[in-house]
Order: C-alpha cells, then sequence, then structure tokens
C-alpha cells in the first residue's frame, strides 16, 4: 500500500495505527511537506489478513519469535501448550512470580483488541442466555461469548437473550 | 501526478521487508536439512498419513535423522500415530523443541497444540463468520512456522505429510523452492487414480517439483494363514500406466498396520517379517536411492522399449 498527497504530489508516511476495536484497525498517514493526514479503516477481515500474514502496519523492528502467529492466534489451543524452556539462567525473581507466561512477550501487541471500558456499558445477560452459554463448550466459550456481545452492541440490544442468541448464532461456526 | 512504482515505498511499514525476513527465517532452517520429501495425494483416506509415519520409522531405523511436519493443520493425525501425542512442545528462543518418538524421529503437529480431542483449530478473531477470506492465509502461516521455528537440527529427511487437495503441493512449494521431491499416494481404485493423476500433473508440468515415485497402498490383501495375495478392489482399479511408471511399491492392506496406527506403536518393529514392512522398508529404500542420484524409473538394461 502506497498514500500520495495529490495537493504535494509527495509520498505520505505511516504515523500510528490504532489496536483493533470490534475487529477493525485504523492506520494514520501523513504528508511530510504539509502535514495533511489521512485515516485507513481496515475491516475486520482485512485486519484478519494481515494477522494470518503476520505483518504489521508501521513496520517490524522487533526480531521474530518461534512461532509467533500460531502461538498468538491460536483460539483453541491448550493452555500449558509449549512452555519455556527451563535454563539455569532462569532468574530467581522470575521463579518466584510463578513464572513468567512466555507466550505474553511474543504476542504482537498491535493486534490485541483495545482493552474494554472499565464502566460496565455491555449489555446484560438474562440467567437462560447464561445457562445457554455455558452449554458451549470451554475452548470456544469466550470467543463465543465476545461475538454474541458484539452483536447485541451492534443491534441495540441492551439485554442477552435467548432470542438474541438465536440472531447471533448465524455468526458462529458452534451451536448454542 | 505520481504513479504507484514513482513513490520510493510503501509509505513506512516496508512489507516486503517483513515477508523478506520470514523467508529468510525459513531458508536458514532449511540449509540444515539435506533432502525435502512431501508425500502428497490429493485423494483423502487413501493413507498418506499411515505412509508418511512408516517411511520415517523406516528411513529412521536405516540411520537417518529424520523430521516430520504433520501438514495437516485441521485435520492432525500423526502426533497420535507416532505415539506422541502426550509430548510437551518446549518453547525457546531459537526455537520450539518437537516431539521426539522413542526411536528419535522428530515430529511437529498442530495437534500437540489443541486443548482438548474435540477442539478444532480456531483462529482469533472479531467474528468467524466469512473466514473463508483469510482461514487458508493463516493455514500457510502455521506452516511456515512449524517448518521454520521447530528446532529440527541437523536432518537428512524432513517429510511433509500434506492433506488432501491438490492445491496443498503449491502452497509447500512456495514455502519451500528447493523441494526434493514427491511421493504420491494412491490405491487400486479408479476414483482415486482420478485424483491422483491431477497432482501428479501439478507437481510434475506446473510446479516442476521432481517426483520420487507412487506408491500403491492396500495394493493386495495377504491371507494371514496361507500367505495367499488377493486384490482388496476390483482389478479393474489397477494402477494405470501412467502411475505404474513411476511406481516405487505396493503396501499390502495389513489391519495390524491400522492397529498400530491407533495405538502409535511402531509396526515396523512388531512385525519386522510382515509383507508390509518389507514393502515399506523397499520403498524408503528407493527414496534414499532416489536422493543418490539413482534414476529408479529407468527401463531395466536389455529392455526393449
Amino acid at each position: 500500500m502506497k498514500f500520495l498527497c495529490t495537493d504535494c504530489d509527495t509520498a505520505m508516511k505511516f504515523k500510528d495505527v490504532t489496536r483493533p476495536e470490534q475487529g477493525s484497525v485504523t492506520a494514520l498517514f501523513e504528508c511530510p511537506d504539509c502535514f495533511t493526514e489521512i485515516a485507513m479503516f481496515l475491516n475486520p477481515w482485512e485486519t484478519q489478513m494481515l494477522k494470518s500474514l503476520d505483518l504489521k502496519l508501521g513496520g517490524n523492528n522487533e526480531a521474530a519469535q518461534p512461532m509467533q502467529m500460531v502461538r498468538s492466534q491460536l483460539e483453541t489451543a491448550k493452555s500449558d501448550a509449549m512452555p519455556n524452556e527451563v535454563s539455569p539462567e532462569t532468574s530467581a525473581s522470575e521463579t518466584a512470580e510463578g513464572g513468567k507466561c512466555p507466550f505474553t512477550s511474543v504476542i504482537s501487541d498491535a493486534f490485541q483488541e483495545a482493552p474494554e471500558p472499565t464502566e460496565p456499558t455491555g449489555p446484560v445477560w438474562t440467567p437462560e442466555a447464561l445457562e445457554r452459554l455455558e452449554r458451549i463448550p470451554s475452548f470456544v466459550r469466550p470467543m463465543a461469548k465476545m461475538g454474541i456481545e458484539s452483536f447485541a452492541k451492534e443491534n441495540g440490544h441492551d439485554e442477552i437473550t435467548g432470542t438474541v442468541m438465536d440472531a447471533a448464532r448465524g455468526n458462529f461456526p458452534t451451536q448454542f | 501526478m505520481k504513479t504507484y512504482k514513482e513513490l520510493p515505498n510503501d509509505a513506512g511499514s516496508n512489507i516486503i521487508g517483513q515477508v523478506t525476513a520470514q523467508a529468510n527465517r525459513l531458508q536458514k532452517r532449511l540449509a540444515s536439512i539435506k533432502h525435502t520429501v512431501a508425500i502428497m495425494s490429493g485423494k483423502g483416506g487413501v493413507g498418506k498419513s499411515s505412509l508418511t509415519a512408516n517411511l520415517a520409522t523406516a528411513l529412521t531405523r536405516k540411520g537417518n535423522a529424520v523430521g516430520v511436519v504433520d501438514a495437516d493443520i485441521n485435520g492432525p493425525t500423526l502426533a497420535k500415530m507416532m505415539g506422541v501425542r502426550k509430548a510437551t512442545l518446549v518453547y525457546s528462543q531459537v526455537g520450539v523443541k518437537p516431539a521426539i518418538t522413542p526411536l528419535g524421529t522428530k515430529l511437529i503437529s498442530m495437534d500437540l497444540l489443541l486443548a482438548e480431542d474435540d477442539a478444532p483449530v480456531l483462529w482469533n478473531a472479531h467474528t468467524q463468520k466469512d473466514a473463508f477470506t483469510w482461514r487458508s492465509t493463516m493455514e500457510v502461516g502455521a506452516l511456515r512456522e512449524f517448518i521454520a521455528d521447530t528446532e529440527w537440527g541437523q536432518l537428512d529427511y524432513l517429510l511433509l505429510d500434506l492433506p488432501p487437495g491438490t492445491d496443498r503441493l503449491p502452497n509447500v512449494a512456495e514455502l519451500i523452492p528447493n523441494l526434493g521431491g514427491v511421493v504420491v499416494v494412491t490405491i487400486p481404485s479408479e476414483v482415486s487414480q482420478l485424483i491422483v493423476k491431477k497432482s501428479v500433473t501439478m507437481a510434475r508440468d506446473i510446479l516442476k517439483v521432481p517426483i520420487i515415485g507412487v506408491v500403491e497402498n492396500m495394493a493386495f490383501y495377504v491371507c494371514q494363514h496361507c500367505g495367499e495375495e488377493e486384490p482388496l478392489f476390483s482389478t479393474e482399479g489397477a494402477l494405470d500406466s501412467t502411475l505404474q511408471q513411476a511406481i516405487l511399491g505396493g503396501i499390502p492392506f495389513d489391519p495390524r498396520l491400522a492397529r498400530a496406527n491407533d495405538n502409535g506403536t511402531p509396526y515396523l518393529d512388531e512385525y519386522p517379517d510382515a509383507p508390509a514392512s518389507k514393502a515399506l522398508m523397499q520403498v524408503a529404500e528407493k527414496i534414499q536411492a532416489f536422493f543418490e542420484g539413482e534414476d529408479l524409473h529407468a527401463p531395466p538394461v536389455g529392455a526393449v522399449s
């Protein structure tokens, strides 16, 4: 991708990129001559394509970590997949902390969803809906919960009921 | 107004640089591997994974350092067949240590990462709807990382067990430009051979990848009581002449081989004198001979064409 400031006939430069919100990433570009900025929005599928290719907008100055894409993107991985090699150099402080997750440092910050606001602004789950949620296999439940909540927000539902779950069902590969 | 080609770079993301770095990482790992072999068919259910597991054992028994990539990202079975399903992949800064069988064969497989037996491969995404737009790219990325980021050490052979589909080999050939060769698996049925011939065309004529040869799996059945050989499929399904020219061998059907796969035990060690074991060892020898420069498919000396 290349961007041209048509007023200056100058190639624009990458300036910043946001974390995904609802799967969408925003990248800012600036003209180095007139400082005009433009924003490029990637839809969730374009964002996902970048993740699939393990590429970063704005460049990547960090050394690649082994299997960083698989380790950060496999939703159904077991929690203890690929423990860190225990070496004599492992510091006592790390051990005292109960072991630092080896994945944490390699997951690309750029592709982590922006943190949810601390105030409870999301839809409320009814007991019936929560019961149905519990029936979803554990390894896909967090993803399904997030997806149903997104669906509810996008469609103006303040409360997640069985009816809302039925309506959201078409967005998921699993039945609930 | 300037055109695309007149702009000096991609605004700072250096996508080409990032892709080149990935390719370099892969090439660096491949540099320690002498021969890469894709086991493919195009057709499902012909026994590619079983053949891969047993060829890996056969080549290892012959003194080779062997690694296996379970390239079937969505249907990984090799960890079970090779008896290492409970192995833990260990992460270090230089790579991921693979599972290792008691004989010393190394394996990387998606199965070793999944949470539960019934857990499918699901990728983190805002929505799984319309995931067809990116899922295949994610799978190729996973395969690239499996090859590039596994601590293989020095290998004589790296076997890649491909999932069904004639489109799979092009992905591997993109990742491994110097792919050593392809072993094509079929069974004596016309349905299988219809698809397998497409795979041969893809490998030989389009991708220009050397075809080591064709293995006819379940070629016949040997009666365990009288030793008589009987066809398992109809004789009309006998190997097509195109495939026959490249034949490496026929592996007889043996229910004990299926059981060994289920149990994750090495069939070749349990039944070394079984006809299927001998046939598997012969195929392994021919693969070795191929990489030693022997023309496996030259007509015998004195043959009249």
